[in-house]
């Protein structure tokens, strides 16, 4: 497939996605972030990580959140899931203010996090049994998100066993086994290889298809947050301000075929605009000694 | 069989007289990890290089030497001093000793000329009779307890000077030879047999004193440690001492109860300091102070507190393995990845579940390294330890036997303290593949070992998970 020469508005979409963008929007809201600011003193004065953020995230949503690095990506997501408190502003589940950590949201972390004294059974029967539930009960269900997950092979394994995308799958099916409401993901897939990387995505996006799950993801990957996510988050950095919600116009099912679809390519392109405005000097761009003319390399 | 290149490690390729030998090969990688067979290779030599140093100090007699170990002694008159076989002297003054006794010889002879020979010399001839006895118990004609049996002793005078006995070790000199069948002409002259009234009355000639080069008293060669060490662990004692084995048991119930005592006191408050700021800031300043107070300052204290007895030495081990129990544990714990601790927040662990969790079984493998390596201090203690109060166990023969200076039964107790040191360690490290196989770091040995143990855990478990579950 070639692209064409004229790439559509990201806004343009076709009937069926922006009626179920719509249908999106009218559901109930999981999640609300209202006026979260965040700012930290260090030695050289006030660092203001997070200004003023306000959105909300509807029930069964995929959200990305993309920014550049240092936007305050990071810290966001870590107020969210209650590992860090806000300066100001509120966070609702379900209509009612959170704060500190809790079952009610799950996180995935980019460093997979499994206990490596536990086997991948262990490690996903963890949220059920400190939340009291008998060792038989948990068990079941932790293999029920094991084989969901696709690693029914492999819960008796360490986790220094596993590749890094089993041990990914791994720390999605441990906090699923919690049953959250809203799942937040920290650049889960950001130390995996391209390839494991596309997988995950296409495996994540069948869990998200078959689970009544929210789910923020934190990214700064540009086709992964097209790839993934109905409505992607751009915040801006210093401050991290929130610089658009764009609604994307690439139809559901996603496979990886759409990404060379025109719609996919002007998203793609109107993100990296936003986030890397052209005609702006790259602000670190390598320096490179000059060579001699070669006629091999042309 | 295979050839000696392939239990090296490498291949053996067709020789090229420019080439390295492929045993030569591949001997020096900057951090890479030798072959198997390599390493215990040269693990091997690790032991065997400094074993070596020692024969060579103690066997190659040009090396070193600078003491002569006395063979066959004499006394000499008006000296109180007296040197027995197996005591040394310096090389410099056995030449004046030897020259000593000559002229004390010529003065019998010259007496002997002139007709004054003394008389009434029978006790001095008995003890010269005596001179043989180590040579006799060198060569096993006569156990080394009747070194004062003069019959027997009788007896072999006869033999050498008749022929029938030759000594070998040691080769007696022609004058000593020489000596020994003038003076047994003299002793058949008045009895064949022993009887000290028939000793002869007159002086007889002292046998010269012999020596061989040898290295100082403290350092005693291999084989006389060997020795002294298998006959110390296996010979019975007198009723009321104890054996080796005995000293033995009662040194490690002292360094078990005192590390034992000090872990069920210090891993709970390290892992307490590591965890919450609150117990670090209340207990670690006030430990870090003690831990410079060396814990044998406290050692009368703890004899006038505990009084006689282990009490006091278990204590002692206590008091300097604790304090540094509770900071290196406090800091293992703290060295636990924070974001496991953050992970199991989002799960829904409360503190307490947090602690019991995931923070006791994080650190597991860590903290058993930890007491690994204060196990090694204990040691240290424990020496120290067996010296307050009532002097026991292995140190206490150290003690005794060191101011004796028979340092030949000194280093095979000092030997056996490293050794049982060294295999727990080693026992200990084995065991950490078995105990912590998520740990990841356990040599080819272990993880086969660990592999199997697993299965027949598994398989034993499985067993009592099928009879437990009910069957529906």
């Amino acid at each position: 497939m070639t692209a064409p020469l004229t790439l559509p508005d990201y806004r343009e979409k076709s009937p069926e996605v922006a009626a179920r963008l719509k249908r999106l929007v009218q559901r109930p809201v999981a999640l609300e972030v209202a006026g979260l600011s965040k700012t930290f003193e260090s030695t050289r004065g006030t660092v203001t990580a997070l200004d003023n953020v306000s959105f909300s995230v509807h029930k069964r949503e995929l959200m990305c959140v993309i920014g550049p690095s240092g936007c305050g990506k990071s810290t966001l997501v870590r107020i969210l899931a209650g590992l860090e408190n806000p300066t100001s502003g509120e966070v609702r589940v379900n209509g009612s203010s959170v704060s500190g950590p809790g079952p009610d949201r799950g996180m995935v972390f980019q460093g997979y996090t499994l206990f490596p004294w536990q086997t991948v059974k262990q490690n996903v029967m963890f949220g059920p049994r400190m939340a009291g539930k008998s060792t038989y009960s948990a068990e079941s269900e932790a293999r029920e998100w094991i084989a969901l997950v696709g690693l029914s092979k492999f819960e008796n394994a360490y986790p220094h066993q596993l590749s890094g995308g089993m041990k990914q799958r791994v720390a999605i099916a441990r906090a699923l086994a919690n049953q959250p409401r809203v799942l937040f993901m920290d650049e889960p897939f950001g130390a995996l290889d391209s390839q494991t990387r596309c997988q995950m995505q296409s495996y994540l996006l069948d869990i998200w298809k078959n689970v009544d799950i929210t789910i923020v993801f934190i990214t700064h990957d540009l086709d992964e947050a097209v790839f993934l996510s109905d409505r992607i988050l751009v915040l801006d950095a210093n401050p991290g301000r929130i610089r658009e919600i764009v609604e994307v116009p690439v139809p559901r099912p996603r496979s990886e075929a759409q990404w060379f679809d025109p719609t996919f390519i002007a998203t793609r392109k109107h993100i990296d605009h936003m986030m890397h405005p052209p005609g702006q000097p790259q602000k670190d761009a390598p320096v490179l000694r000059l060579a001699m003319p070669d006629p091999d390399v042309v | 069989m295979p050839s000696a290149a392939a239990w090296l490690g490498t291949t053996a390729f067709p020789f090229h007289p420019m080439a390295r030998h492929p045993l030569l090969k591949d001997w020096f990688l900057i951090r890479r990890d030798l072959p198997q067979v390599r390493a215990l290779f040269l693990t091997l030599v690790s032991f065997l290089l400094p074993v070596g140093i020692w024969c060579i100090f103690s066997y190659v007699p040009w090396i070193w030497h600078p003491d002569v170990k006395i063979e066959i002694s004499a006394e000499r008159d008006g000296i109180t001093t007296v040197f027995t076989a197996g005591d040394r002297v310096s090389e410099a003054f056995f030449p004046e000793f030897v020259a000593a006794v000559r002229k004390d010889n010529a003065k019998v002879i010259a007496a002997r000329q002139t007709g004054t020979a003394e008389t009434g010399a029978k006790r001095k001839n008995q003890k010269l009779l005596r001179q043989l006895a180590p040579v006799a118990i060198n060569h096993h004609w006569l156990p080394h307890t009747e070194a004062q049996n003069d019959a027997v002793i009788y007896g072999i005078w006869r033999d050498i000077a008749t022929g029938t006995k030759i000594s070998k070790h040691p080769k007696l000199s022609p004058e000593n030879l020489e000596i020994i069948r003038e003076n047994w002409q003299r002793f058949s002259e008045k009895s064949t047999e022993f009887s000290f009234s028939k000793l002869p009355d007159e002086p007889l000639l002292k046998l010269i004193p012999q020596g061989k080069p040898s290295n100082p008293v403290y350092l005693p060669a291999p084989d006389e440690v060997i020795r002294t060490g298998f006959r110390d662990f296996t010979a019975s004692v007198p009723d009321g001492e104890l054996t080796m084995g005995e000293r033995y048991k009662r040194s490690i119930h002292v360094i078990f109860m005192g590390f034992l005592c000090a872990c069920i006191v210090g891993i709970p408050i390290g892992i307490l300091c590591g965890v919450f700021d609150f117990f670090s800031k209340l207990f670690e300043p006030f430990v870090d102070f003690f831990r410079y107070m060396p814990a044998p300052t406290f050692s009368t204290l703890l004899v006038a507190i505990l009084l006689a007895g282990d009490a006091p030495k278990i204590a002692l081990v206590f008091i300097g393995t604790v304090f540094q129990m509770i900071l290196v544990v406090s800091k293992t714990t703290r060295m636990l990845d924070s974001s496991l601790l953050e992970a199991a927040q989002t799960l829904g662990a409360k503190p307490r579940q947090m602690v019991t969790h995931v923070v006791i079984p994080g650190i597991l493998p860590n903290l058993y390294n930890d007491l690994r390596i204060l196990l090694g201090w204990a040691w240290t203690w424990l020496v120290i330890a067996e010296l307050i109060g009532v002097k026991s166990g292995l140190t206490e023969f150290i003690e005794t036997q060191g101011r004796f200076r028979n340092f030949d039964r000194v280093y095979p107790i000092i030997i056996l303290i490293g050794l049982t040191g060294f295999v727990t360690d080693q026992v200990l490290s084995w065991l950490h593949g078995i105990f912590f196989p998520w740990a990841g770091k356990s040599g080819p040995l272990t993880s086969n070992l660990r592999q199997k143990i697993g299965r027949s855990l598994t398989t034993i478990t499985n067993k009592n998970h099928r009879q437990a579950e009910p069957t529906p």
